[in-house]
């Protein structure tokens, strides 16, 4: 490989990674992070450091409700800023990440605080053990009041959480409904988590949302025997999860789902396989996972680029941080859930205890409008800087650019991106056809036709 | 710990979309006539903004500048002032203007827009009225306080963006004292300024934390007519006071009993009275969240816009109290 291919093919691999751990990245990002390199970008978005962000007094200040949300809508501001300028984006990806493998509905919670507690949640273990994001989220009041924990009584315990903790949240099943555990283990979970309860809060209609707090009543806890995947004790819900998280099935599930959301909507079997084998040598270490996952040759390869089909996150707040327009909470800002919302995904609002189905199923013929014509209104704001920094370097490629290369130096100012030959070629015949295209009039245009493109749907 | 100087005496609110009762109230102000004006500020995007008028019991009359960008419509309001004839000015700092509406919220008209000349603001955030009748208003993202005649032209500015005696970082309130002296809560300064009628520099108050003096992003301020100042220490969910020399004398943290509106709320919903009995959260319903904003009364109250909370906590003033 000569010199300049090899520079092209680390900016490619780079500009993958980012848009895989994060929501993609800037020409200029994209550079640093060249610079600094590739396993060490890596660890930089593995380990960011948690703790409040220094504009959070601002995100208050602005939409003072959503200190207090009483609803999704109430909250949606707080997510929006995030995903949208977040220097964490990993932080937000696996956030997000969560949200939809250990889902809670925000229209039966209708608590807009507590969703974005459990966001926060996950930022600050997402990253962690397995076990201790189980253990969390089934401390999570918000979760034990979806889940119905509430009704989960010694003498009469509430199957819902038990279930779904093995169906959907750890272990899982197979394409016949069938897992590795029995219908006794079930019920078995069931009984170690009674007790495991929210404290009840007063009603938001008067005085707004109090904090939701989780609360053991120890004198609403089955402590007898139980048998639970072949082991015998007097099993509380934690003994439930440490059991778990030990099995291969489990170790499987949750590879299986990093890889479906990080690298590709076709499940590799060798490749899962193998990040299940990381999961059980770091008893479940998710940074482990997604190192392992990151610095694989199989996600560096060209094969699973432009693969996936972006979300409606990952588009909209995608080509909201190309704009860079972000710099102070405003009204912009706090709209862009509701982008996401128009292609199908209400964030803080899974649709079910599944989550969301991704892949393919993101996109239909009104989603897919949606998708083009936020994107293309996203990148014909010419006054944003992140687009001025864009026309800027088209401009620096030359002034007098064949069409195949505009077209390149293009795709190249938005990130590093790619699209397929025949895509390509109609773009370039387009340009070939109309006049100067050194004009940021002509720029913008293929900007906002690169977007509408169908690989444009891919990340 | 009981108050020493401060008697709780009743709370006026309701969370509300709309009509009787608030949404996230950031502001306050009595009439020449005692009547309540409050200041609702919601999330802009699910539009319950507005300013609400009714009696210190309770009694709901009428609301005006809801939401929207025409004229008599507020979108992200952040403060209101009445003059000497008791019209009603409103910030705004998504249409960065400054509406006036006559005590009746009856549109008059409307000052100001994107920028950063004179007479332009960008996000303008509190407002306050000098004994001569002029708006000075707290031009936030230009950080500078701009002082406006009474028929909106501009006079003077005076402010920095900077952490230096005498400028600002994301100021928010403003009150004028008895001389004329304008004291700003430069919130993320964490600090107050005081400052003469011609915006020079006299002295600070604060510093960042939570200790008594201190302050974590304080957005309102209000001089009483004896001096005596109040500080709405935001982010700390409190309200500290001080003397006119500046030493720290009270701290209120909130003492809110059920206002009328929520005892007949849950009156006659007594599934929703009784869940909250059941969660027995008495203490925690009594305090601030996010006090934003305070003013006082010539016979004694202290009102104080109690925002997470949609309501507005009424004190009395022993010392006041004792000479009326």
């Amino acid at each position: 490989m000569t010199t300049v291919a090899r520079k092209h093919e680390d900016e490619a691999v780079m500009a993958h990674l980012l848009r895989r751990a994060g929501f993609g990245a800037t020409r200029d990002q994209i550079d640093q992070y060249v610079a600094r390199g590739y396993e060490e970008t890596v660890e930089d978005l593995l380990n960011p450091s948690h703790g409040e962000p220094e504009d959070q007094d601002l995100m208050d200040r602005y939409f003072i409700a959503s200190v207090e949300a009483r609803s999704v809508g109430h909250a949606d501001p707080q997510w929006s800023w995030r995903l949208a300028t977040s220097e964490k984006p990993l932080e937000e990806k696996i956030a997000l990440f969560w949200h939809s493998l250990l889902a809670v509905g925000g229209i039966k919670l209708d608590h807009g605080l507590e969703m974005l507690t459990e966001i926060e949640l996950f930022r600050r273990v997402g990253l962690g053990s397995f076990r201790t994001i189980l253990f969390e989220i089934s401390r999570n009041p918000g979760m034990m009041y979806w889940l119905d924990n509430q009704n989960s009584h010694k003498d009469a315990p509430n199957e819902n959480y038990g279930r779904e903790l093995l169906e959907l949240f750890s272990m899982g099943i197979d394409d016949m409904g069938e897992g590795d555990y029995t219908e006794d283990d079930v019920k078995t979970a069931a009984r170690a988590f009674t007790g495991w309860a929210s404290k009840p809060t007063p009603p938001p209609f008067f005085l707004g949302p109090f904090p939701m707090e989780f609360r053991f009543d120890a004198s609403d806890h089955d402590n007898g025997e139980k048998s639970f995947l072949g082991e015998t004790g007097n099993f509380d819900g934690e003994n439930i999860i440490d059991i778990i998280v030990k099995k291969r099935a489990t170790a499987r599930f949750i590879a299986m789902r990093l890889y479906l959301y990080f690298v590709s909507d076709e499940p590799d079997d060798e490749e899962i396989e193998r990040l299940t084998d990381v999961f059980q040598e770091t008893d479940g270490d998710i940074r482990s996972i997604l190192r392992s996952l990151f610095n694989s040759d199989h996600f560096k390869s060209a094969a699973v680029r432009f693969h996936k089909v972006k979300s409606p996150a990952e588009l909209v707040f995608g080509a909201a941080r190309l704009t860079d327009r972000f710099d102070i909470p405003d009204m912009d800002s706090s709209l862009l859930a509701n982008q996401s919302l128009f292609m199908g995904q209400h964030l803080l609002n899974p649709p079910g205890v599944e989550g969301w189905h991704e892949g393919e199923e993101w996109v239909d013929s009104g989603s897919l409008i949606e998708r083009i014509n936020f994107a293309a209104s996203e990148l014909g704001r010419v006054e944003a800087p992140g687009i001025r920094r864009m026309i800027e370097l088209v401009e620096l490629a030359g002034d007098d650019l064949q069409p195949e290369e505009f077209v390149e130096a293009c795709l190249d100012a938005m990130g590093s991106i790619d699209l397929d030959n025949g895509s390509k070629a109609v773009l370039v015949e387009h340009a070939g056809q109309s006049g100067s295209m050194g004009s940021a009039d002509r720029i913008v245009e293929m900007f906002q036709l690169i977007v509408s493109t169908p690989d444009y749907q891919y990340c | 710990m009981g108050l020493e100087n401060f008697s709780y005496s009743h709370t006026i609110g309701i969370a509300s979309f709309l009509g009787r009762g608030f949404m996230n109230p950031v502001d306050v102000r009595l009439d020449s006539e005692g009547l309540l004006f409050v200041l609702s500020r919601s999330n802009a995007a699910n539009k319950d903004v507005r300013v609400s008028v009714q009696t210190l019991d309770s009694e709901y009359m009428y609301e005006f500048g809801r939401w929207g960008t025409d004229p008599g419509q507020t979108t992200q309001p952040t403060a209101i002032v009445l003059d000497g004839d008791d019209r009603v000015y409103v910030p705004d700092e998504f249409m960065h203007n400054v509406s006036i509406f006559d005590r009746e919220g009856k549109f008059l008209k409307r000052w100001g827009e994107f920028g950063a000349g004179v007479g332009q603001f960008n996000r303008p955030s509190g407002i306050a009225i000098d004994s001569d009748g002029n708006p000075h208003i707290v031009d936030h993202l230009n950080a500078r306080v701009q002082k406006l005649s009474p028929d909106g032209k501009f006079i003077s500015s005076f402010g920095t963006f900077g952490t230096e005696p005498g400028q600002f970082n994301f100021p928010w309130g403003i009150s004028i004292d008895s001389e004329d002296g304008i004291w700003i809560a430069d919130w993320r300064n964490d600090r107050v300024q005081r400052f003469t009628p011609d915006g020079e520099f006299v002295s600070m108050l604060g510093s960042s934390g939570s200790s008594d003096g201190q302050f974590d992003r304080p957005s309102g301020v209000h001089v009483a007519s004896d001096g005596t100042v109040f500080i709405a220490d935001w982010r700390n969910d409190r309200v500290q006071v001080f003397g006119q020399d500046g030493s720290h004398t009270e701290t209120l943290i909130g003492d809110a009993t059920l206002s009328k509106w929520c005892q007949e709320f849950l009156d006659v919903n007594p599934e929703q009275a009784s869940w909250r009995e059941n969660a027995g959260l008495f203490e925690q319903e009594k305090r601030f969240w996010r006090p934003a904003a305070i003013e006082t009364s010539s016979d004694g109250l202290v009102l104080i816009a109690d925002s997470c909370r949609h309501r507005i906590q009424i004190y009395n003033r022993a010392s006041v109290l004792a000479e009326v």
